[in-house]
């Protein structure tokens, strides 16, 4: 019981963090009906800028997370202009191929800048962990849950309460009604890319620094991480994409304790398959890059 | 020739034969994340094959082809009916499952005063029937092209015929395909097993040139590599994925000197490429072009 | 205030617009009919950004707009009901109205009041979702989000399509009222007897031409309708 409780616990700190790269992935495919293979490579990128900072002038965790967000923000944009504002209508392959291009390039740009394959991280909280009773809680994970939380109500207020919010939600329901409407689709694409390689850059730096440590292939998982929940989150939809998050992490969790890591990822590559073959109501129908 | 040459030549073609299998699925109007995994059995079935069960390498290979084609079928069946993004995924899901199954496969096997087979994270080594019959480089080289030569000449067959018009009706549009009687669930799932059937042989072979095997090199990487191929080269003819492998590993091969920026120059070049030409290099009109100037 | 001159729009090697000129004054309704494969729908979506035009000139208040995006267009006060009405189906009523305002700086709160009053039963269902809405409430919906962009001249693309009769009027009383108030329309429309009771101007186009145009009154209506519908060619 006791195991079970600290492992929920444990899943929801993970989860968490996933439910955060999850909105930032969901955000651009809702938009662009695209997926970015470049979206975990671009918070890589940004929180190798973090790291690079960090070794050279030492300075403050507050920065680094600026940095890290900033990196990853200029990083989307990058991707924005290069792969997707140019394949608007159709040539979704050519999209996401092109994606993975700059994948690459990023990969390289990391390695080049830090050579080594790992990378130590400043640890956002050094203190020891809490206890609850017989249960522990690491600081970082409620550091990740709260401002999971944060975001979450941030972008809520964003999306349903605002000017820029009307029309992201406008360009996801209806590209054609919203050009027709007066909102430019370019505009508000190039937007949502940068605002979600933001919440991203910062879901990649609380995610290195509970880690300690930073590698380049935090942009592969980031990737397949965010694209994971988003799918179990039904494809699309933001909370959708949080529930997905969370209920990956949690099953992430619970099935390592019980199963090992492989067999741990077995299961998530099997419920996802599952799902895509069987299609359950809650997931999009609406065919779709 | 030397040797460092015909490494070259002989990686490209191999990966010739999963890139091909990636954009046979592309023509037929599906993204495949998933062609490694096939890549992958046929490189483990081949392996046991030849290593463990004392096969000579021609059977190994068909029956690695087999069960590539089966493998694909399987996972084709369940998601004939997926499109876009919803089957991308699917394939993605089935090869990294198939990749852990890999990581988990433990068959091994005393031969003399050594275990051989398959040891999980650990790889499988000792494919050595090319040693063992004296087979040396280049002759190998030679193998693989003749091979990848018939596979080029079943394809270009194949698109000049109604197989192919109706294969690229698919994947124009696969409701107006049905919609014209072509049975497309069938088609799709032909073209799914030959996909995985090609990617095998290529494992096989792989296998083969590599005497060692293990998990990681099935990994996505390899699979969005072999889609890339395709996509660049251009989605017009089956030269398209060839060129494609020839321009990345070629590429690469030629500027060493550029070495820890080639990924930044390349992928720069990738991605601008496919701003102008969505559909590759030589992409259908290029071909046309070609064809009524030939 | 929007002159058309010689346009030629394609879908690939099949030219809809053949090098049609029209002209809409200031203040007008002026009404576009034909039969079906016309080009009526073209005109509008070229006129409105949605398509590009292969040759020919667009000119809204003396500035040429035809290279512009559609967002651009609606900033320079044209904006399109289109054909099959388009409204956010996700979002609620009232939220499809505020993105119809989505260029505006000013405050917009009385505007949209006015709009509200105009379309009792849009204020009546103002949270509830597009999606759920009868076809005749989201074409009231399309038309009121175009107006809340304030647009100089309004593009209505066949407005009465597959409205049951009760509907249709109620369309077309908001027609007249908008054009009192003092809003410039070009309309295309199926129904060539409700149309031709409101407009001041008609253009009939067949095959991507114009082949007349006029005042209503200026050919006999039964005339007209034949032609509108079937086309001179086949009659």
């Amino acid at each position: 019981m006791i195991d079970f409780l600290q492992n929920t616990l444990d899943g929801l700190a993970l989860g968490s963090s996933y439910a955060l790269l999850a909105l930032g992935f969901t955000l651009i495919f809702g938009v662009l009906r695209r997926a970015n293979l470049a979206y975990g490579p671009a918070i890589m990128l940004g929180c190798y800028c973090a790291t690079w900072a960090y070794l050279k002038t030492g300075i403050g965790l507050l920065f680094l997370a600026l940095i890290a967000v900033a990196g990853s923000t200029l990083a989307g944009v990058y991707v924005e202009r290069l792969c997707f504002a140019p394949h608007r209508k159709g040539a979704a392959a050519a999209a996401m191929v092109a994606s993975f291009a700059l994948w690459m390039q990023f990969e390289e740009l990391a390695t080049l800048a830090l050579p080594r394959h790992l990378y130590a991280f400043p640890a956002l909280y050094a203190g020891g962990p809490l206890s609850l009773g017989r249960l522990t809680l690491r600081v970082e994970s409620l550091v990740m849950l709260v401002a999971a939380i944060l975001v979450c109500a941030a972008l809520w207020r964003i999306l349903y309460r605002s000017r820029f919010g009307t029309a992201v939600r406008a360009v996801i329901d209806s590209p054609a009604a919203a050009e027709l409407s007066g909102i430019s689709v370019s505009a508000v694409s190039l937007q949502v890319f940068a605002l979600a390689s933001a919440i991203g850059g910062l879901a990649g730096f609380l995610i290195v620094s509970g880690n300690e440590q930073v590698t380049p292939m935090l942009g592969m998982w980031s990737t397949l991480k965010g694209m994971l929940a988003m799918m179990l989150g039904g494809l699309g939809s933001l909370p959708g994409a949080i529930a997905g998050g969370v209920a990956l992490g949690l099953r992430e969790a619970h099935s390592q304790w019980y199963l090992g890591p492989q067999l741990r990822d077995f299961i998530a590559y099997l419920l996802l398959f599952v799902l895509l073959a069987v299609r359950p109501p809650w997931m999009n129908t609406r065919s779709a890059y | 020739m030397d040797e460092y040459a015909i490494g070259v030549l002989t990686n490209i073609g191999l990966f010739s034969f999963v890139a091909l299998s990636a954009w046979l699925l592309l023509v037929a109007g599906e993204l495949s994340f998933g062609q490694q995994a096939f890549f992958g059995v046929g490189a483990y079935a081949a392996g046991i094959g030849t290593a463990m069960l004392g096969w000579p390498l021609p059977l190994a290979a068909l029956a690695a082809m087999a069960l590539g084609a089966a493998a694909a079928a399987l996972v084709g069946l369940p998601t004939l009916r997926l499109r876009g993004l919803y089957f991308t995924m699917a394939t993605l899901a089935a090869a990294e499952m198939l990749r852990i199954l890999f990581e988990l496969f433990h068959w091994q096997i005393a031969l003399g005063d050594e275990r051989i087979g398959p040891d999980g994270t650990q790889g499988f080594r000792g494919i050595r029937w090319m040693l063992e019959r004296g087979i040396e480089p280049l002759d190998f080289l030679a193998m693989v092209w003749i091979l990848l030569i018939g596979v080029m000449v079943i394809f270009l067959r194949v698109e000049n015929s109604r197989l192919g018009a109706t294969l690229r009706a698919l994947g124009h549009d696969p409701e107006l395909a049905r919609s014209a009687g072509i049975d497309v669930d069938r088609l799709k799932l032909g073209v799914v097993a030959a996909g995985g059937a090609l990617a095998a042989l290529g494992g096989a072979l792989f296998a083969h040139h590599n005497t060692y095997i293990e998990p990681r090199n099935f990994d996505i990487m390899l699979g969005v590599h072999s889609l890339a191929y395709g996509l660049i080269g251009g989605l017009g003819t089956a030269f398209g994925p060839l060129l494609g492998v020839v321009l990345d590993i070629g590429v690469l091969e030629a500027t060493r000197s550029l070495q820890g920026y080639r990924m930044i120059v390349f992928g720069g070049l990738v991605a601008v490429l496919l701003v102008f030409r969505p559909r590759g290099l030589l992409d259908e009109r290029v071909v046309h072009w070609i064809r009524s100037r030939a | 205030m929007l002159r058309v001159v010689d346009l030629v729009t394609a879908y690939g090697k099949i030219e809809a617009l053949k090098g049609l000129s029209l002209e809409v004054r200031e203040g007008s309704i002026t009404c576009v009919l034909g039969p079906n494969g016309a080009g009526k729908t073209t005109l509008m979506l070229t006129i409105a950004g949605v398509l590009r035009p292969r040759q020919g000139a667009i000119e809204f208040r003396g500035e040429p707009i035809a290279a512009l995006s559609p967002h651009a267009i609606v900033a320079r006060g044209v904006a399109l009901v289109p054909e099959n009405r388009l409204v956010f189906a996700h979002m609620s009523v009232l939220e499809n109205l505020h993105a119809g305002a989505y260029q505006r700086k000013d405050p917009y709160e009385n505007d949209l009041e006015k709009i509200l009053a105009r379309f009792p039963r849009l204020k009546e269902r103002a949270s509830q979702d597009a999606g759920t809405l009868s076809g005749g409430e989201q074409q009231m919906l399309a038309v009121a989000r175009a107006l809340m962009s304030r647009p100089r001249l309004l593009l209505m693309d066949e407005p009465s399509l597959g409205l049951a009769p009760l509907v249709v009027e109620e369309i077309f009383r908001i027609i007249a009222e908008l054009h009192r108030d003092g809003t410039s329309i070009l309309l295309v429309e199926q129904n060539a007897h409700m149309a031709l009771k409101v407009a001041q101007h008609f253009y009939l186009i067949e095959q991507g031409r114009v082949t007349f145009s006029g005042s209503p009154g200026s050919l006999a209506e039964d005339e007209l309708i034949r032609r509108a519908y079937l086309g001179s060619a086949r009659a």
